[in-house]
This record gives C-alpha cells, sequence and structure tokens, in this order.
C-alpha cells in the first residue's frame, strides 16, 4: 500500500523524491479518494492556513482527524496536528498530538537557518524554515530530537512530527514510521 | 524553460562550464540544476492567465506555481474567481473539479490581441 503525502499546498514534491529514492511508492493526496487508499500519511511543510483552508475545501480535514494509520508531519504539517497553536488562531488545529505551537518562532523568512538537531545518540542536520517551536509537551509525548533545548522532533503514539524539514537532507531515517507498516501487512 | 531545464541536466558534466559563461550564471548554480533536474526556486507561471482552466493547463505544462492579477481583479466576479482559480491549480488535473470550479463564472478580464498591441502598450520594451 502506497504511503499518502498531502499534496493540496506546500512542499509535498520533497517528500516524494525522499520516498521514490527509498523505493517506496507514493499517493498525492487532494481528496478523500486517495487518502483512502494509503495506510500511511505524510503532511508536509508549507503555508499552514493555506494547507488547512483547501484540506476543508477538498473534504479531507475530518479525514485526516480520523486517520488510523501512522503519520509524520514536517513544519506546517506539525502546526496542524497539534492541539493549540499561540496567538491568533487562524484555524482549528486537528489535535492529533498533545502539543502547543508558535508559529514562525525563530522569526521570518530571512531568519532561516540550518542547524545540528541531537537524535537519540546521533546528530543530523535540520533545515528550519519558519519553524514554528513546540511551546508545550503533553502526557505521553515522547522527545526523539532536540536542538539546544528545543524538541523539534516528537512523538505520540503513531503520529509523529518535526518542526524542520529533514525531507530536504536526505532525511531518509525519518520515514520507518510510515514506512514500516508497510511491510508488517 | 522545462526544455532549457532538460538540456543543462542532459549535457555532459565537462560542458557545464562552458554552459555557465554561455548563460552568464554561477557555474556551482548551473551544476545544481544539473544534478537535481530542476531549478532550486519553484517555476512561476505569471501573465495573462484569465481563467480556471488557463491556471490548470500552467500546472499541467510544468509549472509549480501561477501568479494570477489582471485575471482576478479585472474579471466581473474577482472573489467568484478567485477562489475557482486556487481550486483549478490545487486540483489540476481533475476534470470534474476544473469543469465546476469553471461552472458559473461572469466574463472573465478582456482579452488583448498581442499583434494589435501599440508599441507604447508593450509592457515588455520598457526600459530597454
Amino acid at each position: 500500500m502506497p504511503v499518502g503525502i498531502l499534496a493540496v499546498q506546500g512542499g509535498f514534491a520533497a517528500h516524494v523524491k525522499c520516498l521514490q529514492a527509498l523505493g517506496q511508492e507514493t499517493v498525492l493526496v487532494k481528496t478523500p479518494w486517495d487518502l483512502a487508499r494509503c495506510k500511511s500519511l505524510i503532511l508536509p511543510g508549507g503555508e499552514s492556513t493555506a494547507i488547512y483552508h483547501l484540506m476543508q475545501t477538498s473534504g479531507l480535514t475530518q479525514r485526516v482527524r480520523d486517520f488510523k494509520g501512522p503519520i509524520l508531519a514536517t513544519c506546517a504539517g506539525t502546526i496542524l496536528l497539534s492541539c493549540h497553536v499561540e496567538g491568533t488562531q487562524p484555524f482549528t488545529p486537528l489535535g492529533r498530538i498533545d502539543i502547543s505551537v508558535r508559529r514562525n518562532a525563530y522569526g521570518r523568512q530571512l531568519q532561516s537557518f540550518v542547524g545540528d538537531v541531537e537524535l537519540a545518540g546521533d546528530k543530523c542536520k535540520g533545515v528550519f524554515i519558519r519553524a514554528p517551536k513546540i511551546i508545550r509537551l503533553g502526557f505521553g509525548v515522547e522527545v526523539l530530537g532536540r536542538f539546544g533545548v528545543d524538541p523539534v522532533f516528537v512523538r505520540q503514539k503513531n503520529i509523529s512530527v518535526a518542526t524542520f524539514h529533514p525531507e530536504l537532507v536526505d532525511g531518509h531515517s525519518f520515514y520507518s514510521g510510515v514506512i514500516e507498516t508497510q511491510t508488517a501487512t | 524553460m522545462r526544455r532549457e531545464i532538460a538540456v543543462v541536466a542532459g549535457i555532459g558534466r565537462e560542458e557545464l562550464m562552458v554552459e555557465a559563461k554561455r548563460l552568464q550564471v554561477p557555474y556551482e548554480d548551473l551544476l545544481r540544476v544539473h544534478e537535481e533536474k530542476t531549478l532550486p526556486v519553484p517555476i512561476f507561471s505569471a501573465g495573462g492567465v484569465a481563467t480556471p482552466a488557463d491556471a490548470a493547463l500552467m500546472m499541467q505544462l510544468g509549472a509549480e506555481a501561477v501568479f494570477v492579477g489582471s485575471g482576478i481583479f479585472r474579471s466581473e466576479d474577482p472573489e467568484a474567481r478567485a477562489k475557482a482559480v486556487v481550486q483549478a491549480v490545487t486540483h489540476f488535473e481533475d476534470r470534474e473539479v476544473l469543469l465546476r470550479v469553471s461552472t458559473g463564472l461572469r466574463k472573465p478580464m478582456p482579452s488583448l490581441d498581442v499583434r494589435k498591441l501599440e508599441k507604447e502598450d508593450c509592457f515588455a520594451l520598457r526600459g530597454n
């Protein structure tokens, strides 16, 4: 079964490229019918408000809320899956992972940067583009990666979210959660 | 543009330096295009997009983003047309969506025949 990548807006192409390099079949998800073909889902970076609006017009919001399979989200995707967005909320996030986020936490586009992310016993390059910060971790949310003291890659059950873009630096290991299910079934 | 990118991607690596000089671009940038077979920036199409179908066509031809300005603001129904164009770009390969969003719109912006334009009206010649 293919991995779905939400493709209504944003940087979905980079995820497609990574997954294809891993020999994984992908589906660009723009409709509930696309989503129905997938056992796992990726929410890419992009503009969270635009993605949310287009999810609504495409009938995907409730489907993603109800989606049972593993989900990997990056940047804007993380914002979409959170429980709360600090400040005036242009939309109600989907509440799939018990975190609160602050958008553009490191500054504007010009303040984007590449930093070292500490993973369990390993390091990787994190590309932070207008990245959000995770400002609250709910009970049961594990921290898998940090940038300095900031949790930047966290997981709750089968929902994994990153505030940076592993898909921009050949971050193949990040996809294990959404690919493993395929071999298990 | 896509053909030019394909040429850069297809020529031998040893030809890239000469090509970079010819195109007057930094060698490193051209090397990156050669290796990744795409530009490091989104390929935007802009200019003359008047209908949702035009916008979808741009996406089908390989644009990664579509800019619509006059096409919305000089039409009879800017708000409805803007929404339709957004849907058409998002679902650019879905004929049913394209048909649905194209239905019920009012007049698009008036078209101009390029062959009949006076020289003074040609924006592209300004500044030369």
